[in-house]
């Protein structure tokens, strides 16, 4: 059974940006929504300072804190491990929000980075395979919306637009299920990490620093 | 209200409000939650903050008048039909809060058939349905009797009743000896039901394990108790100044007063225990919401309108005993503990979202205004805000020694109090002496500087002032306001109608009735 997992490699990252934006591509995402965000990180007093960014995609836990607070079965974890958010379903209460220990759950307010939405923000976003068009009052606006490993590209063989368009390929995509995969080696790499662990969420995301 | 003037002037500013109020939840319902000041830091905000006030009111009333048809305390009776009304209207504009909070408003009877066993928020949304039903159907029990006899005049209050009264024309003793035996039990069943919806209230944020703030086991404890003390502050409050009852019988409101004042010092006690088991934790993220709380943006709603008005005033006035005989006094100070609990409700939401989940996330990149409020704050707060906490920490330390004083001179009188009182007199020493180094530990830095290095030495400045930031930065917006301001009016407006076309304080005492007092 494929578990998708994703190693994200810190020392390669440079801390670029080019995921969050091939992220906000691939997925026509609006203001404020942005699956994937570099998270700086400063370390020490000057002169004696290190700097570190840290990409932040969904963790799609294996233990997610956000799937069991829902209170209508909107979002859920399939058994490839991506954790998903039925747009139909949910009521846009925002608790998945709240109980996220990663702030990786984002509510679409129906913003538009330019007055009415220009041809790009009108263009369907390829989320779940639907091809939804955001328009005012219908899903997603009003929804809560996360990073999916871009299931509508792994789902073809792909990978992940943020994987994909990494130059310093500092972001490593695969199957945890088969132990011969790049991730399965790399997670057992002793740089090998995970965000917040303490909380028993069994991220799927790893870190090696 | 026998004023026609005032009477007029009270129709006129409730309508207005209400209406305009109407206004801002339809451009809520058209535009979305985009007119809200909400974000992706901050998904919750005032219309939580009202929903968890509207759910503890309503809890509150509902347990104090078990009291009343459970435990058989007689003493309330005056007030128990008030307390089961004032549950239900409270529970209703509690709902209307969450109603209009959700994204997705035309979709809220999902909930009844996507069901997660797993979501606390689930669990209550049933419970809060089945809680209707208890209500309504107490109520109506309640009132059953006195709808017949209503219904038999002329008019509109009349008609009403008659229409309310749902065919029933049982007036014989023995069907109120079996109405009241119903309320008896349906009053028992509630009492878990009531626990149920505002203990899982609190537990909707207690079992949020990403947020220290939230997640402790005396959070829904904490719920409760403030949700009976807001629930008996609003009913000796009504008792007061809109029943009959509350005039004539002279002692009521004061018994109901010292309750309240009884269930705010042990809301207080444990609100101190939250605090320094928090503080003494050091849990960054926790933290970073005590000095939300004390020190941030609305420092104020914590030191003035939570501890000031809403509990140190409130108790001075319950306690005091030139004051606590006057149910106007006492009323009053009711009154201010109501709305001091709205105080205590924000602080519960916002400074849950005030640490952030990794280091760092709020200066991620992220190009949108409505996801920076981190970055438009100052990391220090200006030097008057500062000033401002410290005057109110020294407001409050005047407020418990006052107490504290009135406390002596209570034990002084008995003989055994002489360990009593020397305990209390410690304890205020301890708490001056606390509040002090947490001033000193408070004082602007260029202040600090300018006191010069002989009183630094004394006092515990710390050497460099921690830079804080508050995440949890959100104001309401106009419409988020408004549009409170429509929910609480229209639950006033129906409470109002309930009060004058209802027969809510029921006949006058008669030979044989069941609410005869000796």
């Amino acid at each position: 059974m494929k578990r998708y997992a994703m190693v994200i490699d810190l020392l390669r990252c440079v801390g670029c940006n080019a995921c969050t934006l091939a992220c906000k591509q691939e997925n026509h995402t609006p203001p404020g929504v942005s699956y994937n965000v570099v998270i700086p990180q400063e370390e020490g007093q000057y002169p004696n300072i290190k700097r570190l960014t840290i990409p932040r995609p969904c963790m799609q836990c294996d233990q997610p804190p956000c799937v069991k607070v829902c209170p209508v079965r909107a979002t859920w974890k399939r058994d490839d491990g991506v954790v998903v958010i039925d747009y139909e379903k949910c009521i846009g209460c925002r608790y998945c929000m709240a109980a996220c220990p990663y702030g990786a759950r984002y509510f679409d307010f129906g913003e538009n980075y330019t007055e009415r939405g220009n041809e790009f923000e009108r263009a369907p976003s390829p989320e779940y395979g639907q091809n939804r068009v955001r328009e005012k009052g219908k899903s997603p606006i009003g929804n809560v919306r996360k990073c999916h490993f871009c299931l509508h590209r792994i789902v073809k063989g792909e990978e992940p637009a943020c994987v994909q368009t990494c130059m310093s390929r500092a972001r490593h995509f695969g199957d945890l299920g088969d132990p011969e995969s790049n991730v399965s080696r790399l997670v057992k790499d002793r740089r090998a990490f995970r965000l917040r662990q303490e909380l028993g969420t069994e991220p799927s995301v790893y870190y090696l620093k | 209200m026998q004023d026609k003037g005032l009477y007029y002037a009270y129709w006129v500013a409730l309508l207005t409000v209400t209406l305009v109020g109407m206004g801002a939840i339809l451009v809520r319902f058209t535009e979305g939650l985009a007119v809200t000041n909400l974000s992706n830091f901050v998904p919750w905000g005032l219309w939580v903050a009202f929903y968890i006030y509207f759910i503890g009111l309503s809890a509150g009333s509902f347990l104090l008048s078990t009291l009343i048809y459970v435990f058989g305390v007689k003493r309330f009776e005056a007030v128990g039909r008030l307390a089961v009304f004032t549950a239900l209207i409270s529970l209703v504009a509690g709902l209307a809060f969450v109603w209009v909070d959700i994204g997705h408003m035309e979709r809220f009877y999902t909930v009844f058939y996507n069901i997660n066993a797993t979501s606390v928020l689930e669990w209550e949304i049933f419970l809060y349905n089945f809680y209707v039903v208890i209500l309504l159907a107490e109520l109506w029990l309640l009132l059953r009797r006195d709808f017949i006899r209503a219904g038999e005049g002329e008019g509109l209050a009349a008609q009403i009743c008659r229409l309310l009264a749902l065919g029933s024309n049982d007036v014989s003793p023995d069907s109120v000896k079996r109405d009241m035996g119903l309320v008896r039990i349906l009053g028992a069943v509630g009492i878990p039901v009531a626990i149920g919806v505002h203990g899982g209230t609190g537990a909707i944020f207690a079992v949020v394990a990403a947020r220290p703030y939230w997640h402790s086991g005396l959070f829904p404890i904490v719920f409760l108790v403030s949700a009976l003390a807001s629930g008996g502050a609003l009913l000796a409050f009504l008792a007061a100044f809109f029943t009959k009852e509350g005039r004539r019988d002279r002692a009521l409101v004061p018994t109901l007063g010292k309750l309240v004042g009884g269930l705010l010092a042990l809301d207080l006690l444990l609100l101190a225990s939250e605090f320094l088991v928090g503080l003494y934790g050091n849990i960054p993220e926790d933290m970073a919401a005590y000095n939300a709380i004390t020190q941030g943006p609305y420092w104020w709603v914590f030191w003035a309108v939570q501890l000031g008005l809403g509990a140190a005033l409130p108790l001075l006035i319950i306690f005091n005993g030139r004051t606590n005989v006057s149910p106007t006094w006492v009323g009053s100070a009711c009154l201010l503990v109501v709305a001091g609990v709205l105080g205590v409700r924000w602080n519960i939401v916002n400074p849950g979202f005030s640490g952030q989940q990794i280091e760092g996330l709020g200066s991620a990149v992220l190009p949108t205004p409505r996801a920076f409020p981190i970055t438009r704050l100052p990391s220090q707060l200006p030097e008057p805000t500062q000033w401002f906490f410290i005057l109110g920490t020294l407001v409050f330390i005047g407020a418990v020694s006052v107490i504290f004083f009135h406390l002596l001179r209570q034990l002084r009188e008995q003989r055994a109090g002489v360990l009593a009182r020397s305990g209390a007199a410690l304890g205020l020493l301890a708490l001056i002496l606390g509040s002090l180094w947490f001033i000193a530990n408070n004082i602007p830095m260029s202040t600090a500087a300018a006191i010069g290095p002989s009183l630094t030495a004394i006092l515990p400045i710390p050497k460099e002032y921690a830079a804080t930031r508050f995440s949890s930065a959100y104001t309401p917006s106009l419409i988020e306001w408004l549009a409170s301001a429509g929910i609480i009016g229209l639950a006033v407006t129906l409470f109002t109608l309930g009060i004058r076309l209802l027969p809510m304080e029921g006949e006058p005492v008669k030979e044989g009735a069941w609410h005869v007092r000796p």
